[in-house]
């Protein structure tokens, strides 16, 4: 007998009732990967293909707004949290604008809530678009993302059209939204009201916006593969969301009918008439299908809100140099992404004291450990793309 | 419930007819799409309607315009008459790398020697040349386009 043979029959006879020792391997992903729509690091443990243990490494993007903020005067500080969700760059603004007005008492006129409302909605079809494109490329399939780039590119130009910049508009005053381009002698004082034939325009891109979204439900609602790969997936019961303050189409994807839109009152949304939808199970696939009914929504909104939008000033009368009285306050909003909020506290100077930024994508991306315990390797990417949150607002 | 494999063939179908079709994009050296009037492109400067007052270099949220400036003497207009003393521009730069596009220099401008204009192809292949001078800056005036009109 050789001693290989000699081994061989060693082998063959322990193999039978030794269990073998397993290892866990760690599995890092990011924090510079496509699929994590910024620079997020997850650390996985996988077990087979069961991925385990998720720790998410958050900071890599921290810009240290709330610390800028309070080097600043509130005009200047408009700039900063434009950039805080830069899907939705619009929208941000709003919260902080009213925290600001309702410490100064101010009375917003109508016209300019009427301009705040639609182009917010604006902004939360770009950020809807942005993921009924991106996340059926993380799950592989590549073609809604042109679909939705395409009439988003159309939104972002109303959107431009008016404020002049696409991502990072700045629109917003103190008081109203912004009246006019330079504030000098009234030779060269360019209103910025609304441009001729925005109406035309938006109603069109409503129309292209509904159409794009009944093309990508026809495509992807009907697709094997996506179903297969969403349908009871990542699921989120409607305790284990309110357990982690989810907030936005996450929460309202585990059948909890919760929109600020309908609590608050921080834009003139109780005249116009909308649903919210809901979900059922929680999971990826009625994330998807939320925010594709949400889009719709959106632009139902916005075509009432044209029918609406009043004449009348762009902004209330404000001082030159803007202070604002002592005090402290908390305005929330319903942003794309879910709640956003923020605490300002004032102590009466031209810039704020303190503020304390709640940012909707923080809380939503809290929940990864959880959902994702237990998942399949490949489902890792496609639960987080599900929960839509964009690193900047999870990072400020 | 449809037949097995419907979606994916449907899926096809699309790409299928995608390939007959003129494309929405445009190639951008060859194309150039004009911008809306209101794009916030690059600040264009009028120096002749400066008077040195720093009021947007310290509102800007990042700081990033410098100016320096002098104090010049005027010829009185008749003899006798009393001596102006009139500020000139010495240096007026935007470090375009810092700037943040937000307009409030534009808007806090209270001599209207500031502009916005769509203009976007200054871009340079290191961050010191993002740095432009009064002299750059007084030419994008010339791009400086007509507002738009007003919904009614």
């Amino acid at each position: 007998m050789t001693t290989d043979q000699h081994l061989l029959r060693q082998l063959s006879d322990a193999s039978v009732s030794v269990e073998l020792e397993t290892e866990d391997m760690t599995l890092n992903i990011g924090p510079q990967h496509p699929s994590t729509h910024g620079v997020l690091r997850i650390v996985a443990k996988i077990d087979g293909e069961r991925a385990h243990d998720i720790k998410p490494t958050l900071g890599y993007m921290h810009r240290g707004y709330e610390k800028l903020a309070e080097v600043r005067n509130y005009p200047q500080i408009t700039t900063l949290i434009n950039r805080i969700d830069w899907t939705s760059g619009y929208a941000n603004e709003i919260p902080f604008l009213v925290a600001v007005e309702k410490l100064m008492d101010l009375e917003v006129p109508e016209r300019a809530q009427y301009i705040r409302l639609i182009l917010t909605e604006m902004a939360r079809i770009a950020s809807h678009l942005m993921f009924m494109g991106s996340f059926p490329l993380e799950l592989g399939a590549t073609t809604p993302i042109m679909y939705a780039t395409r009439d988003r590119e159309r939104v972002l130009d109303l959107i431009e059209g008016v404020t002049g910049g696409r991502f990072h508009p700045n629109f917003n005053r103190i008081g109203g939204v912004k009246p006019a381009a330079g504030a000098g002698s009234t030779m060269r004082k360019q209103s910025q009201d609304l441009p001729a034939g925005f109406f035309e325009e938006t109603r069109r891109a409503m129309d292209g916006v509904r159409h794009s979204c009944d093309q990508i439900e026809d495509l992807i609602n009907t697709n094997e593969i996506i179903v297969a790969r969403t349908r009871n997936v990542g699921v989120m019961t409607p305790e284990l969301a309110v357990a982690y303050g989810m907030s936005g189409p996450n929460l309202r994807a585990t059948g909890v009918k919760f929109d600020l839109r309908k609590v608050e009152d921080y834009l003139p949304y109780e005249g116009i008439d909308f649903e919210i939808p809901v979900g059922t199970v929680g999971d990826s696939w009625d994330r998807w299908n939320v925010r594709l009914q949400e889009i719709r929504q959106s632009a139902r909104i916005i075509g009432q809100a044209i029918d609406k939008v009043p004449s009348g000033p762009l902004q209330a009368k404000v001082p030159k140099v803007i202070k604002v009285p002592k005090g402290e306050t908390y305005v929330r909003a319903e942003n794309p992404k879910g709640e956003m909020g923020y605490y300002i506290v004032s102590d009466g100077g031209q810039g704020p004291y303190r503020v304390r930024i709640r940012a909707a994508s923080f809380s939503n991306l809290s929940v990864l450990p959880v959902v994702l315990e237990g998942a399949l390797v490949p489902d890792i990417i496609a639960i987080m793309g599900s929960l839509d949150f964009v690193l900047g607002d999870v990072d400020k | 419930m449809t037949l097995p494999g419907y979606g994916l063939l449907k899926g096809m179908g699309v790409t299928l007819r995608q390939m007959f079709r003129k494309p929405i994009t445009v190639q951008y050296p060859k194309v150039r799409e004009t911008p809306v009037p209101r794009a916030r492109g690059v600040i264009a400067l009028d120096q002749e309607a400066c008077t040195v007052c720093m009021l947007c270099a310290r509102q800007c949220p990042d700081w990033c315009i410098y100016i320096e400036g002098h104090k010049e003497e005027q010829e009185p207009s008749k003899p006798g008459g009393r001596v102006r003393v009139r500020a000139e521009l010495d240096r007026f730069d935007i470090d375009y790398a810092l700037c943040m596009y937000c307009g409030i220099c534009v808007e806090v401008c209270p001599f209207d020697a500031l502009f916005w204009s769509p203009e976007y192809e200054y871009t340079e292949h290191n961050m010191d040349g993002m740095l432009h001078d009064m002299d750059r800056l007084q030419d994008w005036l010339a791009t400086v386009p007509e507002p738009p009109g007003l919904q009614q």
